[in-house]
């Protein structure tokens, strides 16, 4: 019985006719399936809170509609909606126990005594949390993934038709936080509710979405699995977003015509030649044009310079850099190059999966691509939105 | 197609109004139709009647300047006015010498009793201020005791020490009235004050000197800005105070009342409550564009401790002065207690010891504590609604005029008590469309309109602190909006409320300036009362009332303090 929910053109203009209004959302248009677990992922600033607030009610928008299922819920105030949400502070009321807590949503409701009694136990079961219902302490009085526990009961006891889930897993240790999001998602797959989960941590979302959605300036950049996300990105935002990705300044080779199969220069030392459902352009590759190459660090290979020169006369090329850093992350070992602006817009990443034999810190070494595996976009500024993902992070 | 989009437009926009939840903006009606009728209103009749030329009519036929005009040809206005500068800018001196070392010495330096000093600290400024000049009067009036003494020393040397009446009597009484509000806020500072930033000098070379000047005295200059203003405007709005101690010496409150009781010209009283509305005003504009532009950073690392100076100097010097200010701001509370167990006190020692000034007050003046009681509680409790729903209105819902509302309780914050007395005076009193001379109304009126921004801002304060989703996430489970507040908001920011309120009951209870002119044989109070048997020489009657009325405030505040939890000290913060 769970509801579908569909976005239709939906706009939010904070302080329309102040002087300087805000554009928060732009015509997003998408459904969510019942009982999917779905999540808005994006920047800070990207719209995401404020369309999940738009969701719940709690900001009125300016533009398009709002459907709960069937039911259009645009002009409908959030007490009215019959949804649960968790807030990324809890919003767990200090002048309540644990069970007036949990019971709040039953009692607007005027659910006999009886019957909330049973549906409290029953979900503080499902959350883990029997024994803290026994005590019924303050919420003030309860560790961190507790109080997340309590949120998510008190917002589901009442079986709402959406579950809204703001940040929920801000505000705990990281390692908490892996413990709650698949503790979330088994919840959530229990009592089968449709389901938002708003976060800014690309790792977060992948790991507990069906399908999500990336959100950038109040535009929806993609939508879709975790898997075509990270394989597939539509634009050079979505695939530095969602996981790391090393951006190069390619440039279509001038002896080809205009086609799809035009092999793309790196400078002068690499040349490759992407699948075609890798190039996220439109239209053919016109001779000369600017693109943008996109390679995830495992895509990447360096070699050693000094024995490479030995060993394969140079034939193997690759763009020279300087290892900067050095990182052994146990499975991998992460190899950050510099090199020269001309070809790359940050210093790479690469992965390998052994140590490269001789190189250490401050050594020159070239870098392959592997031509298969890159991306091809539309140039673009992707700098910043390096440094906003820092920042959230 | 155009049409089409248009009408479901509209149709959106009439649906969206149903569906809204109005009963927040039927609250928001009734606190402004509180104040237009009595501030707004009020305070347009003062003007009207300011410029309308002395007497009691309204004539807005001939309006004139010729109020204002006095304050250029009469002497005994120049005088007032320039006695009102005097007085006002000497008690903020005066207080910022006194209250900043000692707020630099509670915060910086180890010594003992800390608590014990900012809880002593704050009872000047509890303690009604007419009592503190009635017992100056008693220590170093023309007959005073110290006084008395000092000559007795001095007199030999050809010095004579003068009697506490006129300006430096007036300066000293307030200075030491009000010190606390820069004693307390500066040892704020102090304390909150970041002490890597002065670790950070000190690690660049700085020496103590330096540093003191450099970065610890500039951090609180707001706080000590915040503090001053508070001082200067309870200063020039005092009546108690220049009224037993002016002798001839008027100033502006003084005059004000002397216009309206002893000329019945209500007109020329509200030019001189207008000049002195003005004056607060411009200060506290000065304050904000001088002061507040420098408002820092201070509470980043409000955890890690302050460096405590230990020497053993530092600390006999702290203590000794302390102690030193305690007592003589002590003083006066200690000498009315003494003076109520007798007749009189006209040597050094106070001569017939008597329980009659007690026995006496159920006979003489038990209509005055029930009068006393009655409006107190009474303005409390509509303070406390009115200041509540305002400040809900103007930090929750934020609707177009929450500004003005805003605006509008605050204001009675610069206005002098005795100038919404006469403002409430221009529009009730005589014969007008709503008569209340004379009336408890009028006094109940004049008690919330100058209470509410006490209660608001403690409210205001309670409601930032409180987590906005708390209560959204009622909104999200189903409660409408009166749900929400009943159960979720109101609980969590009762404390807040009942700090108001209670602090709001304390002061009322002792409020002189604002009943001075409002009373009548009816409905008159005790602090109206213990003024009058002061003015009319019965010390020992005047003493008695004064230390019941004494004991009562300190009660309620203390047993506030109790219950919330909080200390003395930050209740009255705000004044």
């Amino acid at each position: 019985m769970s509801l579908s929910m569909t976005y239709e053109g939906v706009e939010k203009v904070f302080d329309p006719e102040g002087r300087n209004p805000v554009r928060a959302l732009n015509s997003v248009s998408f459904t969510i399936e019942p009982g999917e677990l779905f999540c808005l992922l994006g920047p800070s600033g990207c719209g995401k809170t404020t369309l999940l607030r738009c969701t719940a009610g709690l900001e009125s928008i300016t533009g398009g509609k709002i459907y709960y299922g069937e039911r259009d819920v645009t002009t409908i105030p959030p007490f009215r909606r019959n949804i649960g949400m968790v807030f990324q502070s809890f919003a767990l009321y200090p002048h309540m126990s644990v069970y007036e807590n949990v019971a709040y949503g039953m009692r607007v409701r005027k659910v006999p005594e009886e019957t909330i009694k049973t549906k409290v136990t029953e979900i503080m079961d499902l959350v883990g949390l029997p024994d803290v219902l026994k005590r019924n302490p303050s919420p003030t009085a309860l560790s961190g993934g507790q109080k997340q526990r309590v949120a998510v009961a008190r917002a589901l006891v009442y079986d709402p038709e959406i579950l809204l889930l703001d940040e929920p897993l801000a505000n705990l240790d990281a390692k908490l936080r892996r413990r709650m999001r698949a503790e979330i998602r088994r919840i959530q797959k229990v009592t089968g509710i449709t389901t938002i989960f708003v976060t800014h941590d690309q790792e977060e979302a992948m790991a507990i979405g069906d399908r999500l959605a990336v959100l950038r300036d109040g535009n929806v950049e993609q939508l879709g699995s975790s898997g075509e996300l990270y394989h597939e990105p539509q634009n050079a935002f979505v695939a530095n977003f969602i996981g790391k990705m090393n951006f190069f300044h390619g440039n279509v080779a001038s002896a080809a015509g205009a086609n799809r199969e035009s092999p793309v220069r790196i400078g002068n030392e690499l040349e490759i030649r992407p699948h075609s459902e890798r190039i996220k352009l439109e239209g053919p590759l016109s001779p000369g044009q600017d693109v943008l190459v996109g390679a995830r660090p495992e895509n990447l290979s360096i070699t050693n310079v000094s024995s490479a020169a030995g060993e394969a006369g140079g034939s193997g090329g690759g763009i020279v850099g300087r290892v900067n850093v050095i990182q052994n992350l146990g499975q991998i070992t992460r190899y950050e190059v510099v090199v020269d602006d001309a070809y790359a817009i940050d210093a790479l990443e690469v992965d390998m999966y052994a140590p490269v034999d001789g190189v250490t810190e401050g050594d020159e070494v070239a870098v392959q691509v592997n031509g298969e595996k890159a991306l091809l976009f539309a140039p673009e500024t992707v700098a910043d939105t390096v440094a906003e993902e820092e920042e959230v992070s | 197609m155009a049409a089409d989009s248009t009408r479901t437009q509209t149709e959106s926009r009439i649906e969206r109004l149903l569906q809204k939840d109005w009963t927040p903006y039927l609250i928001f009606a009734l606190p402004l139709l509180f104040l237009v009728l009595f501030l707004f209103w009020p305070l347009a009749t003062t003007v009207l009647r300011a410029l309308s030329g002395p007497g009691f009519d309204i004539d807005l036929g001939n309006l004139s300047l010729e109020n204002f005009n006095r304050f250029v040809t009469s002497p005994m206005y120049q005088r007032s006015l320039r006695n009102s500068f005097v007085v006002s800018i000497s008690s903020v001196v005066f207080a910022s010498l006194i209250g900043l070392p000692m707020g630099y010495f509670v915060a910086r330096v180890k010594m003992p009793f800390k608590n014990l000093f900012l809880s002593i600290g704050i009872l000047p400024i509890i303690m009604p201020s007419f009592i503190g000049a009635f017992s100056w009067v008693i220590l170093l009036g023309r007959q005073g005791i110290i006084r008395h003494f000092l000559n007795q020393i001095f007199m030999p040397f050809g010095i004579v020490i003068p009697s506490i009446y006129g300006l430096w009597g007036i300066i000293f009484a307030m200075s030491l009235t009000y010190f606390p509000f820069v004693f307390l806020l500066s040892y704020g500072a102090f304390s909150a004050a970041n002490p890597m930033l002065e670790e950070a000098a000190m690690m660049m070379g700085a020496r103590r000197p330096r540093i003191m000047r450099t970065i610890t005295l500039p951090l609180v200059i707001p706080s000590l800005g915040a503090g001053a203003i508070l001082v200067f405007i309870r200063s020039m709005g005092n009546y108690g105070i220049p009224a037993i101690l002016g002798g001839d010496q008027y100033v502006l409150p003084t005059l004000t009342y002397f216009r309206v009781t002893g000329f019945w010209d209500l007109n020329s009283a509200a030019a001189i409550a207008m000049v002195s509305v003005a004056i607060t005003g411009a200060a506290l504009l000065l304050q904000k564009y001088v002061i507040s532009r420098r408002e820092y950073e201070t509470v980043s690392s409000s955890r890690s401790e302050q460096h405590l100076h230990t020497h053993w100097l530092a600390r006999l010097i702290a203590v000794a002065y302390c102690t030193l200010v305690l007592i003589v701001a002590m003083l006066p509370n200690i000498t009315i207690i003494i003076m109520s167990f007798f007749e009189q006190w006209r040597g050094l020692f106070p001569t017939g010891f008597t329980l009659e000034n007690y026995l006496r007050i159920p006979r003489m003046v038990s209509s005055e504590i029930f009068n006393s009681l009655f409006l107190s509680i009474t303005a409390s409790f509509i303070t406390a609604v009115l200041g509540c729903m305002v400040a809900y209105i103007t930090e929750r819902r934020r609707p177009k005029g929450a500004v003005i509302l805003d605006l509008a309780v605050m204001a009675p914050f610069i206005l002098p008590g005795i100038v919404v007395s006469v403002a409430l005076l221009s529009a009730f009193s005589g014969d007008t469309v709503l008569p209340l001379g004379g009336t408890f109304m009028i006094i109940l009126i004049a008690f919330v309109v100058r209470r509410t921004p006490y209660v608001f801002r403690s409210v205001v304060a309670s409601l930032t602190q409180l987590d906005e989703t708390l209560e959204e996430s009622s909104m999200i489970m189903g409660a409408n909006w009166l749900y929400t507040f009943r159960r979720v908001t109101l609980p969590l920011i009762m404390s807040g409320i009942i700090a108001g309120t209670i602090l709001t009951f304390a002061t009322l209870l002792q409020e002189l300036s604002t009943t001075i002119l409002l009373y009548s044989a009816r409905t008159r109070t005790v602090p109206v009362r213990i003024f009058s048997a002061v003015q009319d020489g019965y010390f020992g009657q005047g003493a008695a009332l004064s230390v019941m009325l004494l004991v009562t405030v300190f009660i309620v505040v203390y047993a506030m303090n109790r219950m919330l939890g909080r200390s003395i000290s930050s209740s009255f913060k705000l004044g």
